[in-house]
């Protein structure tokens, strides 16, 4: 039973003043999102609980003019910040416009839903937040960015070329893949299976250097 | 260069997820050209998530009648530690070129996610061909591909019109519009899009058919649903 101490945080938090809950900062929130991250916590997903879902409430209530949709709005949402907040990064944006962006789509598909309309677009596809494809790259360049460059120069040179120069662009140039793809004129999927495979190899090299 | 945005109202709208699926596709597409849209738009989103966020709480205050109650926010909270993860979206790989008349066309990743969606090509009037992009819904959205020299019967729209180049360039009365240029018109607009020396590849977005305005093109009329469908 861990729940005794929670419920001790969330009183507390829960009994500050609006304004003082505004005082949660951009970093604080981060942090936040990178302990459920990395290792599940459930006192820092309390407290993005007691800072989010009360505003989602009010404003899925809002929106939907619906107790019932508006609370299924609020436990999609934080329920996809509890499990998928390995996929927030923030180099995207902030906490709050990310938490912002899963909402947006639930609702969106909750509307497109209540039409009754068989097989559908969904918001995923038009703004893709939760997919996982999308930041297999910004996943495997927060763990290498621990690493420092120097450690990893000589690893680095002994790529193929065609690998290094994708790599240079994106990590040390801090291009997005799409822009690689075009300058260099090869497919997307081509850029991001040289990455995935340079990746790998460095990987390699460094584990068995270690 | 990029000459003509989707308007800021627009953008906002696209943000907030307030437009039609079909008419965020284009947009979607038109920002994946656009690196000004782009930044636009990241921060029309960190603007609109302060506001629900931020303002939202004080607002409601006295707006909406009940806060959730503590009990059943501790409920909800334990319900979701406790639940087993969604399932991982993994998608599939995004349609990356279309050929057409033996030319390849690369597709924005927005258009190219959708890329199972796109129908057959069809011939019409003028050399121009269309495929449909088969999005649920009232609105259409085609890809509309027009030889070098061809053009579309002076017409207007009984709705709204947007146009989207995704490569090439057309003119019409107004203007000459190139790669990444979006167009909206409404019903005041009659137009008659025409390419001269090159091709042009567009992403068109109705709300409702066409209604063709002059001279023998009035007899397309019935058949205006051609690119409404």
């Amino acid at each position: 039973m861990h729940v005794m101490p929670e419920k001790r945080v969330k009183r507390e938090y829960m009994s500050t003043s609006p304004k003082s809950t505004q005082e949660i900062t951009t970093e604080h929130l981060s942090k936040l999102l990178a302990e459920v991250a990395s290792s599940r916590s459930r006192r820092a997903f309390s407290e993005l609980f007691k800072h989010f879902a009360p505003r989602l409430q009010a404003f899925a209530t809002r929106q939907f003019g619906n107790e019932q949709t508006a609370m299924d709005l609020v436990q999609d949402t934080m329920t996809n910040v509890w499990h998928k907040a390995h996929l927030f990064s923030p180099e995207k944006g902030s906490p709050t416009t990310w938490i912002f962006t899963i909402a947006r789509n639930i609702r969106f598909d909750i509307l497109r839903k209540n039409k009754h309309r068989q097989n559908d677009v969904s918001a995923e596809d038009l703004w893709p937040v939760l997919s996982e494809e999308m930041s297999d790259s910004d996943e495997e360049f927060a763990l290498d960015q621990n690493i420092l460059l120097q450690e990893i120069g000589e690893f680095y040179r002994q790529l193929p070329d065609a690998q290094r120069i994708v790599i240079e662009q994106i990590y040390i140039q801090g291009k997005s893949q799409q822009e690689v793809s075009d300058e260099l004129d090869i497919p997307l999927g081509t850029v991001k299976s040289r990455t995935r495979l340079a990746l790998q190899k460095l990987k390699e090299m460094i584990t068995a250097h270690d | 260069m990029i000459k003509f945005h989707p308007t800021e109202e627009l953008l906002v709208k696209y943000v907030q997820g307030e437009l039609d699926a079909s008419l965020c596709l284009v947009i979607g597409t038109h920002i994946d050209m656009c690196p000004v849209c782009a930044n636009t738009v990241k921060d029309i989103e960190e603007q609109v998530a302060r506001s629900v966020f931020i303002n939202e709480l004080q607002g409601s205050a006295s707006a909406t009648p009940a806060q959730l109650p503590e009990a059943e926010m501790n409920m909800m909270l334990e319900q979701i530690i406790s639940s087993h993860a969604p399932e991982k979206i993994v998608r599939e790989p995004a349609l990356e070129e279309i050929t057409l008349e033996g030319k390849q066309f690369k597709l924005p990743p927005t258009l190219g996610r959708l890329g199972s969606r796109l129908g057959h090509w069809s011939k019409v009037p003028g050399s121009v061909w269309r495929a449909p992009v088969n999005l649920s819904g009232h609105d259409k959205i085609n890809l509309i591909y027009m030889a070098a020299g061809a053009s579309v019967p002076e017409h207007t729209h009984r709705g709204s019109e947007a146009t989207l180049v995704l490569n090439g360039s057309f003119a019409d009365e107004f203007d000459c519009y190139e790669d990444g240029d979006f167009i909206f018109l409404d019903q005041q607009h009659k137009h008659t899009p025409q390419t001269a020396q090159e091709d042009c590849l567009t992403l068109a977005w109705l709300n409702e058919p066409l209604q063709f305005t002059s001279g023998v093109a009035r007899l397309l009329n019935p058949f205006s649903n051609l690119f409404f469908r």
